[in-house]
């Protein structure tokens, strides 16, 4: 059953409990329940249309004040925003830059100081191989120094044994003979 | 010994070589004796040694020279010896040597030879090296083994060298 059913039905008829009392509508109240809650509620609306309205009419300027505020706030931040990240966003272009000049400089210092290392290498080297040459050139020229006395002693040690061995009595003779002819035929 | 002292032992050799006549086979006596002394260590020490007694120095002058030399020369050196200047002794011998040959106008002439000369030859080496010097020469011959041959002649300041040994030492020296 619907409930405007209900309304209808319960509209129709009394109910009476087993002490006869009359139970009226347990939905409706009395009708001039009705029309004194009515007016009451028509006065109590007016009363707060007149001295409650102004102040919720200012509440809500306030408000939409507050709110406008806020938004043309928000609009601030939002433009301030936008400006720190266009300021961001140049300073990452800047930075990109400076990170582009450093490192063309460090390329630039880093060629230089290879060039620098090469030419300092290839000194070193000719230096090197110069010494090196020199050293085997010393070393050279001191085992042929040491063989060539080497051989000398032999030699020497040869002559003194050969010569001394070969001077028999004639060979002796013979030298002084010369020896004397010589001194006599000086001057 | 200083020179003072050389040249007065010299003096006192010469002259009483001279006195006994003999003058001009105890200079020769005596050069050879020096270089002999000089070439022999064993010899130096003997004689120079002051802890032998001076007797045993002189015998064995007189066993070395006794037979040799004449008397004079042997008892020259003995006495030299005795006094204990045998370390002196070739330098008061030089002298004696040249104070005779200075008395006949002669240059001491030391000729060293790794053998003997024989007597022509020092006859003609003397005649070559007067010719060669233009003085008279007062030849010395001395045997020494380190020329090993040729001839070695030094007259004053002069050497005429001629002998192996240098011609070795020059071929040494150019190797």
């Amino acid at each position: 059953m619907s409930i405007m059913n209900l309304l209808i039905s319960a509209g129709g008829e009394l109910h009476y409990d087993d002490k006869g009392v009359v139970t009226h509508n347990p939905i409706l109240p009395e009708t001039p329940e009705i029309i004194w809650g009515g007016l009451a509620s028509i006065i109590i609306f007016l009363l707060l249309a007149k001295f409650a309205g102004p102040q919720i009419k200012k509440a809500m300027a306030g408000r939409t004040a507050r709110i406008q505020k806020e938004l043309d706030s928000a609009a601030d931040d939002q433009a301030s925003a936008s400006k720190e990240a266009a300021d961001i966003r140049q300073a990452k272009g800047d930075i990109a830059a400076e990170r582009a000049r450093i490192l063309a400089e460090a390329e630039s210092q880093a060629a230089s100081v290879l060039a620098e290392g090469r030419a300092r290498l290839a000194t070193e080297l000719a230096e090197l191989e110069t010494k090196a040459q020199s050293e085997i050139a010393a070393s050279a020229n001191r085992v042929g120094d040491e063989l060539r006395a080497e051989v000398a002693r032999l030699s020497i040690a040869a002559v003194d044994h050969v010569v001394t061995g070969s001077l028999d009595t004639a060979t002796h003779q013979e030298l002084i003979e010369n020896f004397i002819t010589r001194v006599g035929a000086s001057r | 010994m200083n020179d003072d002292r050389i040249d007065g032992y010299a003096r006192g050799l010469f002259e009483i070589a001279r006195a006994e006549g003999t003058i001009d086979r105890v200079e020769d006596e005596l050069y050879r004796f020096a270089r002999a002394y000089e070439g022999n260590e064993q010899l130096r020490n003997a004689l120079s040694d002051q802890g032998i007694p001076a007797a045993r120095r002189q015998t064995i002058v007189e066993d070395l020279l006794g037979g040799k030399a004449t008397g004079t020369t042997v008892q020259l050196v003995s006495m030299v010896v005795g006094s204990g200047r045998a370390s002196e002794l070739p330098a008061i011998i030089d002298r004696v040597v040249a104070r005779a040959s200075g008395a006949k106008n002669l240059e001491v002439a030391e000729v060293r030879t790794a053998v003997p000369l024989t007597g022509d030859q020092e006859t003609r080496l003397a005649a070559a090296l007067q010719k060669a010097t233009g003085k008279s020469i007062n030849l010395k011959v001395v045997v020494d083994p380190a020329v090993i041959g040729g001839v070695v002649a030094t007259i004053g300041d002069t050497v005429i060298d001629g002998s192996v040994r240098s011609r070795i030492e020059q071929l040494k020296s150019r190797l």
